[in-house]
């Protein structure tokens, strides 16, 4: 049973789709990764973080990797690197830790990379032997504790548009439905390398990419579907408002700064990419600092943190 | 795996060996299940590590043995072994069972115990069921107990594919069919998630009578034990029936009064097992439908 995002728990059942919805809220925050933002910023876990992502993204885009994917992967990256106690400053780290998360992420999707992976590999002058990409594979999983059914902002979307129909739109395939689904989930996607969004839970980001979503397409809409939404045993509205403007922020800085990327792309893109080269651009860097601050004051702890075995892959 | 002590053998599991054993840090008590892991050049397969992670999200139910930790260590030669850590309890439905059937105190189970139990059965098995798991091996040595605080909790879960379940175990010992669906013994391909609710029915069955209900050494006498006593299924009461892979020409039975199976069992403990007993498949309750069942109408809920 390969692995659906919007759905990570049911397979066939669309029935039963919501009865998993509790127990996504109540494991939600095993596949956090906000301890990430409890570092300092000059720790090299931001700039393993930084490159690997990057690199992600400029898989995603050559090969043109089934975005899920791309996502889960880069959901890896940060969960492992939310884990670790120190590591190197080195190339290779990132390097190694996308490709065993590609490689995982794909045996999830029931998918086959291995083509990819080399091209990649050889495109970015990189080769590991198999062997050691298979210690780094079990490596993570041991770090993850095999919980590798991620549960993201898509697991909860399908719940939050449920609250938000009304009565005469009972039709899933409504097209208003279909393109908040479509307009959120893009959002999901871009907002992933935002360190800052880090500290909310999936579902607060699931619920707040909805709701901007609303704001885009039908703003008068907004209140009463913040409402539905707020009403939910499982949202807390402060928080929910606070991603909202969180995000709206990130928007509107990245319509601004990336106005000429989304255009050359054709897609929408309302958030500045990383640059490529690891360089990041002012954005990432004011919001990497404020969420820094913000964190220390808050005094979150780290969890037990597995030492990352560097002696053990390091023979590549 | 220096972090824990065994302590002995409490069983082979159907994957492999079981371990009661002491995390040394804590002095916590765990059960160890052993489990080779085949890699090949791709590493990990993909099967298991589907299936160990779904595992990983099962078990935070109640009613779901939980996972502790998933070690992956290399054995003294070089093979990779992978230890699900669970939480131990000291006993099962199996083990209970007989405790009340034979020894120094035979005794019925008391009929609050059997609702309570089924109840926590049916929770578990639709806890999977919505999450698109099958167990697929329901059976009372599957079904541990904590008997100090009455609770119940599935075990051997979810890795019905990543390892395909064996016709004999490591010990050899057969794989009991007593609770295995008439559709499965037929040779179904298509199970659905009612291959499980006939395995609970038998369980309901059992915990009453404190003997199985099928008691079968075969797959065919398993199906005569099932057609003796619900009567030889036909077309009208499970259509498709006699198309199916395995399906022989076997002798006309006439349905008994499944109450004289049963005869402790008050009318809605009747009604539900009826219901779950239903050969035609899509006829049978869902573990859902089931916690919603009249004979639970007398349980409290609250507790869980």
């Amino acid at each position: 049973m390969e692995l659906d995002l919007q759905n990570p728990l049911t397979t066939s059942y669309e029935d039963l789709q919501y009865d998993g919805v509790p127990s996504l809220f109540s494991n939600e925050s095993d596949h956090m990764s906000s301890s990430l933002l409890s570092f300092d910023s000059s720790d090299s876990r931001f700039s393993i973080r930084r490159s690997a992502v990057a690199l992600l993204s400029h898989a995603k885009f050559s090969y043109n990797l089934d975005p899920f994917l791309v996502y889960l992967s880069v959901n890896y990256v940060d969960r492992f690197l939310s884990k670790q106690r120190t590591l190197e400053k080195k190339p290779w780290i990132a390097q190694i830790l996308v490709v065993a998360s590609l490689s995982l992420a794909a045996k999830m999707r029931n998918s086959d990379l291995s083509l990819p992976i080399s091209d990649l590999q050889r495109e970015e002058g990189f080769e590991f032997e198999s062997q050691s990409v298979r210690r780094m594979e079990t490596i993570l999983l041991s770090t993850l504790q095999w919980r590798m059914r991620s549960i993201t902002p898509f697991s909860f979307l399908q719940y939050f548009i449920s609250l938000i129909k009304t009565d005469n739109d009972d039709d899933d395939d409504s097209s208003l439905t279909q393109c908040l689904n479509r307009r959120a989930s893009d959002l999901i996607f871009n907002v992933q390398h935002e360190m800052e969004l880090l500290e909310y839970k999936p579902s607060i980001i699931s619920a707040s990419a909805l709701l901007c979503a609303v704001h885009g397409l039908t703003p008068l809409m907004f209140s009463s579907c913040e409402e539905a939404i707020s009403s939910s045993e499982y949202v807390n509205r402060g928080v929910l408002l606070e991603c909202v403007g969180a995000m709206q922020e990130i928007t509107r800085e990245g319509y601004e700064q990336s106005s000429v990327q989304a255009s050359a792309s054709g897609t929408v893109t309302p958030i500045s990419v990383f640059d490529w080269q690891g360089t990041s651009t002012v954005s990432e860097e004011g919001t990497t600092d404020n969420s820094v601050k913000r964190r220390r004051l808050n005094g979150s702890s780290i969890c037990d943190s597995i030492t990352f075995q560097i002696s053990q892959i390091q023979r590549c | 795996m220096e972090k824990y002590e065994k302590l002995e053998k409490v069983g082979e599991g159907t994957y492999g060996k079981v371990y009661k054993a002491k995390e040394k840090a804590t002095g916590l008590v765990v059960a160890l299940k052993k489990t080779r892991l085949e890699m090949d050049e791709e590493g990990v397969p993909p099967t298991a590590l589907r299936e160990v992670s779904l595992l990983q999200m099962l078990s935070q139910s109640l009613y779901v043995v939980r996972l502790l930790c998933v070690e992956h260590v290399d054995n003294k030669s070089g093979k990779p072994l992978l230890y699900l850590v669970f939480e131990y309890l000291d006993t099962d439905l199996k083990k209970f069972i007989d405790s009340h059937r034979k020894g120094p105190n035979p005794r019925p189970l008391p009929p609050q115990l059997i609702q309570s139990f089924l109840y926590q059965l049916c929770k578990g098995v639709s806890h999977c069921h919505s999450h698109g798991v099958l167990h697929r091996d329901l059976k009372p040595q599957n079904l541990l107990l904590d008997k100090e605080k009455g609770i119940l909790k599935i075990a051997d879960l979810g890795l019905g594919r990543a390892f395909t379940v064996p016709l004999k175990s490591y010990t050899h010992e057969i794989v009991t069919l007593w609770y295995r669906a008439p559709e499965v013994l037929l040779g179904s391909t298509h199970y659905s998630t009612a291959v499980d609710i006939w395995s609970v029915g038998c369980i309901f069955a059992e915990m009453v009578r404190r003997q199985a209900l099928f008691p079968g050494d075969s797959e065919f006498q398993q199906l005569l034990h099932i057609f003796r006593l619900l009567g030889t299924p036909t077309e009208k009461d499970w259509p498709g029936v006699s198309s199916l892979r395995d399906w022989h020409v076997y002798p006309q039975w006439e349905p008994q009064n499944l109450a004289r199976a049963v005869p402790s069992l008050e009318s809605d403990g009747l009604d539900l097992l009826t219901k779950m007993l239903k050969y035609d498949p899509a006829d049978r309750i869902s573990a859902k439908a089931a916690l919603d069942h009249p004979y639970f109408d007398s349980l409290d809920k609250s507790q869980f």
